[in-house]
Parts: C-alpha cells; structure tokens; sequence
C-alpha cells in the first residue's frame, strides 16, 4: 500500500477512469476528473500529491490550471498527459513547472515510475 | 471584383453567340475571358503575345531613343553647313567686291594723279602748245591703256590744245555741265558716254589754278571704255551671274549680260542703302533669292553692281547630304540591329525568370499539397491516438483485475463493458481512417452528384477539436431544402478547408464562425463564411487571391490556399469573392453552378 494521492484531470472520459482504476488496482489512491474547471477547486479541497493533466481540454486552457495548481501550492508536482508528437506544448508544460510529460498511450509501468519519482521529490522538499 | 466581370462579359458573350456559330469559337472566347479573371492564368494565356508585344515596344523605345537625336544632329548640322557654305559664299563675294571696287577707284585715283602731275610739271603756255601736249600723250599712252586723247581748256572754255585721233581743238566746252561742276570741284570724272567718237568712252579732268593770271586751266582725258569694263570682269561670275557699272542716274556704265548694254537704263534698280559696299541677299517674286552686291566708286558717278543668281554653295551640301544619308543609314541599321540583339536577350532573360517564377510556383503549390496532406495526417494521428489511448488502459485495466483478483467469473459484467469501451473506440479509429482514405480518394479530380451540406459537414469534422478547444462558436445554417449540385467534392472541400482555416485563425477566442448554405438563383448554389474576426484591411483584400501573398506570421502560411482555392473554383465553374471590414470580420462566399459544364 502506498499512500500517494493521485489526481487524474482529462476530458476523455473512459480514458481518465480506466487509468484512474488501474492506478487504485495498484493501491494509489487516485481520482479522475473530466471537466477542466473543476480541476482547481478539486486540487484546493484535496490536495493531491500529484496530479497527471492533459493539456488539450476544452474551455480551459491546460497551462492557466497548471499555473494554478503551482501557485495554490507548489510541492504539488504535475505530470502532463499529450498525445504523441505534441512535445511542443509539454515543453511549455516543463517550463511552467510540470516535473514531467507522458505520452498516450500511457505504459502503466512507466506512469508509476513517474508518479513515483514526483512523490519522491515531493517527499524531499 | 473581376470575378463578377467575368461572369458579366460570360452571360453577354452568350447573348451575342447563337447556336448555329461554332462552339469551339465560343469557348475558346470564354475560357479567355474567364483566364483574364486570374493574373497568373492572365500570363500563361497571353505569354508568348506578351513577350513579343515587350520585344516590339523595346525596340521602338529604342529606336525613337537614339534616331531622334540622330535625326536632330543630323537636320541641324545639314541646315547649319549650309548656312555657313552660303555665309562664306557671301563673304568671298563681298571680298571680291571690295577689292574690285578698290582695283577702279585706285585707276581713276592713278589717272586723276597722273593728270596732276602733267599740270604741275608743265606751265600753261607748254600745255597750250600743241606740240608739247602731242609729246606728253604719246608718252602717257604707252603707259596708260585706253587713254584716247588729251585736251586743255581754258577758263572760257575753250579747247586751247588736243592730243589725239581727233580734230577737236577749238571746241567749246563752256556750256556743258561737266566744265561747270569742275570748276567747283577741281577733278572730275564723267559718265561713260558716246560724244563726238561714237565709241563709249568717259572723261577725267583736273583743274589748274594759274594765280598769277588769275585764271585756271583744265587738262581733260578721254578713256576708252573698255579699260573700265575689264575691271568688272575680275569679279568670279557664274552662268547666270552679271557684274556692271552704273552712274547714279542709272544709266549702265559697262555692258551687262542680262541688263542690257552700256548707257542702257538700268531696268531693275534696288534699293541702295549704303554709301559703301553691301552684299544683300533679295527675294524675288518667284521665291528665288539673288545675292545683290554694291559699290561706290570713289571719286566718281559710278556704282559697281554685282548681281548672283547662281546658287555654288547649295551644290556643295549635295555631297554633304549624301554623305550624311550614308552616314545615317548606317547609324540607323546599326542602331536597329544593336537594339535588337539587345531586346533579344533582354525579353528572353525576362521570359527565362517567368519560366522559373513559374515553376518555382509550381513547385511550391505542390509543397503545400504535400504540407496540407501533412497536416491532415497530424491532425488524423491525434484523433486517432485518443481511442488508442483509451484501449490502452481498457485492456490494461481487464489485464490488471486478472492479474490481481484472477477471479474472470466475478468480474464477467465488468470485463464485457471494458471490451464495449474497447469496440467504441476501434469504431472511433475506424471512423477517421475511413474519413482520411475518402478524402486521399477525392484528392483526384472527379465530378459526381454530392450534397453539399454533408461535405461541409466532413470539413467541419477536422476543425472539431480546435474550435471545442479555442472555445469559437460555430454556427451552420445549412438549408434542407439545398439541391444537389455537380461538382468535385475532395476539391470542394479543399477550398472550403482552406477558408474555414483562415477563419479560425483570424477570429479571438469565444469569436463566431457562421457557415451557411443557399440556393442563389436557379443555376448557382452558394456557401457563405462569415467570421468575426480581425477582418482584412481594404489595400490587403484585393492581393489575398494572389499566389504567395500571405498576412500570416512567417511560417505560419505559405500565401497559397486561396491561391489554390481560386483555381480550384475556376475549374468547377464558380467564383469566390470576399468582403470584410476590419476589427468586424470577413465573408467569404463561393458561388457554384447547380450542373458542372465541361471546358
């Protein structure tokens, strides 16, 4: 059992509770969300410790929750979620202050190496 | 827009040709008419009338350029060679005058002198005595041709004493003119008259005062006339040339050629100005000039008189003006051939660069076919990777549960609805690829019946994400009732996808994009996009049909698509045209014929 809270924020919705469950399978204990401005409040009242975002959701802009995410608290570490071949907007994501991008299709193996290694560097602060 | 003018000379071009004229004329007309409507069709239609047309119009620049000067040297220096031919014609006549004039004046100054001399150097008794005299005339004679005869006069006038052929001594001389105006004047020379001889001849006389007497005494010669008349002819006359004297009367002193002999009247007298020697050119009635020359002669009633018809120094440019033909000619032969040499090069380096703006057109609308397929197979890759995506972790998710629980029994309900998710998403892939193989399919030109609602629905399809994403409002307002038009649907939708592209990148989030169908007339059928977005600034919106011209940021567009979308258009008969206003948005609208014609 570990005890890292995940939040899991795409507008795909039997993407995002798929991979919400399988993550819970793996005993974390995640949450999906489908709707890009619940994103903030959820984070607000929560307080994931890493949250896995898909840039591309409409009417919000990934980057602006992002943004929030880091400023409501900054050891909340980010992994963003792009499809394949848009690193464009994952290296934006970087910038702003995500720890990572994965692209989709996700390997769970490499997802948990990262949800891992984010945890990790949350620990340390 | 030409677009509509186009259309117009199309339907008048269909008024005026009936039936029964040949078609292949009819559309050869409106297939020029309708490349007129584009500028680059514009120049493959009229290239190779265009380069020779250039090449005409250079080489008459050219020609006008450098024969005009030519022509002007050319006429200038003829009429100023001329002139200066004329002008020295005139001066060596002047010259020629003048120095007659002095050659007469010095001999009747010489005559004067010498009769001076003989009243000086002899007393009146010597001169009175006939022998003496007799003695100094022979003398003299020997000396002085022409002199005829000597006589002295006494202040009575009386012949006191003659040398020569005549028996004149004794004759009275009182009453004439001459003796009165000698004795006021102390010399004098007569008129050329006929006297007692009967052959022209004139008088020279001098006038002794005898103080001691208180008297006086006048020692008169006769010359003959021809003495005088050799002076004339020293002057360099041509055929139709005349020199002479005349007295003041006018009474011709020598003979002329064509004004009569001597002591004739003078039939054409001029108006003599001076008291020196003039040269002055006279128009005749007949529009022909003469040179009139003259002189006075010192010391005596005589005019010299010089009269040139002929005209020397105009033969002279003859040569000069041949010469000056030869020498043009040539120029302008040069000159032609050397502006056609360059007007050759010149259109054919001008053609060589349309030839490869033309292919470097080519190739690039070729490139940005290749880049729009490349961007739909970015765009497809990403539809498609979502269903991937969500397999992924379906079949993750059923692989977990049995490696975990291992219990398929239990987990039946929940396997099935995973397997479901998994269909719905190969359905989802399926759906793209088919729509990526039709429009693959219809990148190739074909006419076929097609609705046009539903192809604009296809288009509306890849736009989905971007405009879900950009939060821009799409409104279509397609009509039920739209009849079927003939036409190319991949085409069409490249057009339209070219045109709802550049309607998203112009409008601000949360604009409107509002694409609409109509039925136009009963022939054409039309689809209206209208934007809100930033709008085309009025010195830009007649360049956007132009190939290469781009508002875009660098890299963002190549300045093809409506190109492109315009000849597309063309082809399938129709026209786009565009309105807009800046900061409030832009309508495009494509009007289509409801039946394809062919050509």
């Amino acid at each position: 059992m570990t005890d890292i809270k995940v939040l899991l924020v795409d507008d795909e919705v039997e993407f995002a509770s798929a991979l919400s469950e399988r993550l819970r399978l793996r005993s974390y204990e995640a949450k999906a969300i489908y709707r890009a401005e619940d994103a903030i409040p959820f984070v607000k009242s929560d307080k994931p410790d890493v949250v896995l975002l898909d840039l591309k959701m409409p009417g919000m802009d990934g980057i602006e929750i992002l943004e929030a995410i880091k400023q409501f608290d900054p050891t909340i570490e980010v992994i963003i979620l792009t499809g394949h071949g848009d690193t464009e907007s994952a290296d934006k994501g970087i910038k702003t202050g995500a720890f990572d991008y994965i692209m989709k299709p996700v390997d769970i193996g490499e997802l948990i190496t990262k949800i891992e290694q984010a945890k990790k560097k949350k620990n340390s602060r | 827009m030409n677009v509509h003018l186009s259309k117009i000379c199309y339907y008048n071009i269909n008024m005026f040709l009936t039936k029964e004229q040949d078609t292949s004329i009819h559309q050869k007309v409106i297939n020029f008419l309708k490349a007129l409507a584009h500028p680059r069709d514009f120049l493959r239609v009229l290239g190779r009338n265009r380069y020779r047309s250039l090449k005409i119009k250079i080489i008459f620049l050219d020609a006008i350029l450098s024969l005009v000067p030519l022509f002007i040297v050319v006429t200038v220096s003829y009429f100023w060679f001329q002139q200066i031919l004329k002008d020295d014609f005139r001066n060596q006549l002047t010259w020629e005058i003048e120095n007659t004039k002095q050659s007469i004046d010095f001999f009747i100054e010489e005559r004067l002198s010498a009769l001076r001399f003989i009243t000086s150097a002899y007393t009146y008794e010597q001169l009175s005595d006939q022998k003496v005299l007799t003695d100094i005339f022979t003398k003299f004679k020997r000396e002085f041709a022409g002199l005829v005869d000597f006589g002295v006069i006494n202040s009575s006038g009386i012949q006191q004493s003659y040398a020569g052929p005549y028996r004149l001594k004794g004759v009275d001389y009182s009453n004439q003119s001459w003796f009165n105006e000698i004795i006021i004047r102390s010399s004098y020379v007569s008129d050329v008259f006929m006297g007692y001889r009967k052959i022209p001849h004139f008088a020279i006389a001098v006038k002794k005062e005898l103080p001691e007497k208180g008297t006086f005494l006048i020692l008169r010669a006769t010359i003959d006339m021809e003495t005088l008349k050799k002076y004339t002819s020293t002057i360099n006359l041509r055929e139709n040339d005349d020199a002479f004297i005349i007295n003041q009367e006018g009474i011709l002193q020598t003979p002329s050629r064509f004004y009569g002999n001597e002591l004739e009247k003078f039939r054409d007298p001029f108006f003599l100005p001076y008291r020196d020697v003039s040269v002055q050119e006279i128009k005749q009635t007949n529009n022909t000039y003469i040179i009139y020359g003259h002189a006075y002669i010192k010391n005596s009633p005589w005019i010299l008189i010089t009269i040139i018809k002929s005209t020397p120094y105009a033969k002279i440019p003859n040569i000069f003006r041949n010469e000056l033909l030869i020498i043009s000619m040539i120029s302008i032969v040069i000159g032609i051939a050397v502006s056609i040499v360059m007007t050759q090069t010149l259109v054919n380096r001008i053609k060589k660069a349309d030839q490869e703006r033309e292919d470097a057109i080519a190739k690039t609308e070729h490139a940005s076919k290749l880049a729009s397929i490349g961007r739909l197979a970015t765009g497809v890759a990403h539809e498609i990777n979502n269903p991937l995506a969500i397999i992924n972790e379906k079949a993750g998710l059923m692989k977990d549960i049995i490696e975990i629980s291992g219990d398929l029994q239990q987990n039946k309900e929940k396997f099935l609805g995973l397997i479901d998710r998994i269909f719905d998403s190969v359905n989802r892939c399926r759906m793209v690829t088919h729509r990526l193989l039709g429009f693959a399919r219809r990148m190739e030109v074909a006419i076929a019946v097609i609705d046009l609602n539903d192809t604009i629905k296809e288009v509306m399809e890849f736009f989905e994400k971007e405009i879900l994403y950009r939060n821009i409002r799409l409104e279509l307002n397609l009509r039920k009732d739209l009849p079927k038009i003939e036409s190319d649907k991949g085409q069409l939708q490249q057009i339209f996808l070219n045109i709802i592209n550049n309607a998203i990148d112009a409008v601000e989030e949360g604009g409107l994009i509002e694409v609409s169908t109509n039925v136009k007339d009963a022939n054409n059928v039309q689809v209206s996009i209208r934007d809100t977005g930033h709008g085309i600034p009025k010195d830009k919106i007649k360049h956007i049909f132009e190939p290469f011209y781009t508002t875009k940021e660098k890299g963002k567009g190549t300045g093809l698509g409506l190109s492109i979308s315009y000849g597309i258009m063309q082809r399938l008969g129709g026209t786009i045209s565009v309105e807009s206003e800046v900061d409030k948005g832009t309508i495009f609208t494509v009007e289509m014929p409801i039946r394809f014609e062919t050509g």
